[in-house]
């Protein structure tokens, strides 16, 4: 399987503190993978390594067969166009409306003429589950749920190969969060996309997760499928599923 | 250039055969080529996939919106020859496109709706600001009867960041205008050989009403547009609810310490407004009128009065309670995003400026009728 996101010997400090100490690990198209850890465990950091957003002390990202940390600002662009980013509290921008949000990667990116922008905009819009009148609404009048589709339906825009969400269900009652998940799985399903969560979920990591990768004192201390990292004998492993059920 | 769609008739019925990357980047030239075929409505068509080797969702949703606006349902169009994963996209595009799609602009509204939705909004924030005077006022009221819980500390903290840090600045502002103001007068008063009356507007204008004006302007921008921001960013963050919430007023530990720290600080501005703006008059009238300093001083020392002095002193706490009212009000007003910090922050800012102004105004016609 082809590999479109490889982290190698990752390294981060935070002054003296070490955040990664050797991360390592790979993603396969195609693959829904999740990112699990402790609050503080540096798994956030990582997402924000991975696309380009912060620089680690060492170690080599790639990311769809781009040097992320080596490539220039040109090339690096050309790779963001292809990857979409959910981030924590949707990162709306609050000054445009949900649907001039979705719209903005259009306009950015492409030449696309208004009459296919607009209903593209408007379907990117349903297809995460959003009614059609959300699109008039600026963010501060959408719940944290509606935010978290928006943002979503933004993510989405370009087409993406692969998709990065963090934490994509906190926040979100038990029902929204799974919910959210169908939906996440019938587009991974549907659209072949790459998923690569963050999160601390343990229901979304049953129900749309091919593998899990756990991380802890700043190593990788899992790698597989979800039930194999459930019953790979680490104690803080064995303490986080313990405590779901 | 591929043809992205051909159009074959087998066997008695017509067949729209796929070819290409339908993908986002090439959305414009798929959907000239769908309207370039001229579909008619009621007509029974097959859409074979087999020659498609990419297919995204914007493709997908193009085919099928071009062929629903010609009239075609399921009943009318089945498809063969597509990839599993092709279909299983397409699947969930159709099941998804039902809604309607959504327009992206937001309504403009003509100008005569403008002004009276600014008219509106003028009366709510006036009407919000009275009740906001009126519930500091009972605030303060019963800090006057319970004195310990006033917060001097967070008081001294405010009285910090609004009266010491603005003196270089307020100093800086008054001296430059003093300098202009003797130099333009100057340049009137040497016709008549009357030099030496610079001192008398110098001393009298500085003192009664731009030492007032400018610090309470620089204050404005300063500090006003410090507490809207500050303010709004806890309310965003959820941190006046927090205070609510432990039991505390937002109004006593958040508006009453930078309203008295305002109150103390102006006039202690202005006093420093009023030695930088002389001075800068004497530096004019050194240079340009050859007036010696000691002349210059003991000229402002005749003309000068205390009434003139304390006339600008006094305005300065009343212009001190309106910005500081303004300001928190503000803050507190903010919706929970980041547009509306920044909006609240500069409409605190014009509103003090001109409410300073306003204020003066009223003053000048208070003293003129009082003689002063």
């Amino acid at each position: 399987m082809q590999s479109v996101v490889v982290a190698d010997s990752i390294v981060t400090r935070f002054g003296k503190q070490v955040v990664h100490d050797g991360v390592s690990f790979t993603v396969g198209r195609g693959e829904v993978v999740a990112l699990i850890g402790g609050s503080g465990s540096g798994k956030s950091v990582l997402l924000r390594e991975i696309i380009g957003l912060k620089r680690p002390a060492s170690g080599r990202i790639e990311l769809l067969g781009t040097n992320v940390w080596e490539a220039s600002a040109e090339e690096l662009n050309v790779v963001r166009r292809r990857f979409g980013v959910l981030f924590q509290d949707g990162a709306l921008f609050s000054s445009l409306t949900v649907a001039e949000n979705v719209a903005v990667p259009f306009r950015e990116n492409t030449d696309l003429p208004t009459d296919i922008v607009a209903p593209l905009t408007g379907f990117k819009i349903a297809l995460v589950g959003l009614p059609p009148e959300a699109g008039a609404k600026v963010p501060a009048e959408l719940s944290g749920g509606m935010r978290k589709r928006a943002a979503l339906a933004r993510a989405l825009a370009l087409e993406p190969e692969i998709l990065f969400l963090d934490e994509p269900t906190s926040g979100l009652d038990p029902v929204g969060a799974r919910e959210f998940d169908r939906l996440l799985r019938t587009l991974a399903d549907s659209l072949g996309l790459t998923v690569f969560i963050v999160t601390h979920d343990v229901d979304m990591l049953l129900s749309v997760v091919d593998r899990a990768i756990a991380l802890s004192g700043g190593k990788i201390v899992a790698d597989g499928p979800v039930t194999a990292v459930r019953d790979s004998g680490d104690p803080w492993l064995r303490d986080y599923f313990a405590a779901h059920a | 250039m591929p043809s992205w769609i051909e159009r074959k008739v087998e066997e008695g019925t017509d067949v729209l055969y796929l070819q290409g990357a339908w993908r986002l980047p090439h959305v414009a030239a798929i959907v000239d080529a769908l309207r370039a075929l001229r579909l008619k409505p009621c007509e029974r068509f097959v859409v074979d996939g087999s020659a498609l080797s990419e297919l995204d969702t914007s493709a997908a949703f193009m085919l099928l919106r071009q062929l629903t606006s010609v009239g075609c349902t399921e009943s009318t169009l089945s498809a063969r020859g597509f990839e599993p994963r092709h279909l299983r996209l397409i699947e969930l595009v159709r099941a998804r496109m039902a809604t309607p799609p959504s327009s992206e602009h937001s309504v403009h509204l003509g100008v005569l709706e403008r002004v009276g939705a600014a008219a509106v909004r003028v009366h709510r924030q006036l009407a919000s600001q009275n009740a906001f005077v009126g519930q500091v006022a009972l605030e303060v009221a019963s800090i006057a009867r319970a004195p310990r819980l006033f917060r001097p500390r967070e008081t001294i903290a405010q009285f910090e960041a609004v009266c010491i840090d603005a003196i270089p600045i307020v100093a800086l502002v008054n001296f430059l205008v003093g300098v202009v103001i003797a130099y333009v007068l100057g340049v009137q008063a040497q016709r008549y050989g009357a030099n030496l009356f610079v001192a008398d507007g110098i001393g009298l204008g500085v003192c009664r009403e731009l030492a007032p004006i400018l610090a309470s302007v620089v204050v404005a921008g300063r500090s006003g547009a410090a507490f809207t921001a500050q303010i709004g960013t806890m309310k965003v963050e959820e941190e006046i609810d927090a205070i609510s919430t432990l039991g505390l007023s937002p109004i006593q530990v958040l508006v009453i310490p930078r309203l008295v720290a305002l109150v103390l600080a102006l006039p202690l501005l202005v006093f420093v407004g009023d030695l930088a703006g002389i001075a800068g008059g004497m530096l004019a009238g050194t240079w340009q009128l050859d007036i010696a300093p000691r002349v210059f001083l003991e000229r402002v020392h005749d003309v000068l009065d205390l009434t003139h002095f304390v006339v600008g002193v006094v305005k300065a706490p009343v212009f001190a309670i309106a910005i500081a009212l303004i300001a928190c009000r503000m803050g507190l007003a903010v919706a929970r995003d980041a547009r509306s910090v920044g909006e609240n922050t500069t409409s605190t800012v014009v509103q003090c400026i001109v409410w300073v102004i306003l204020l003066d105004a009223v003053f000048a016609i208070v003293f003129q009728q009082m003689d002063i």
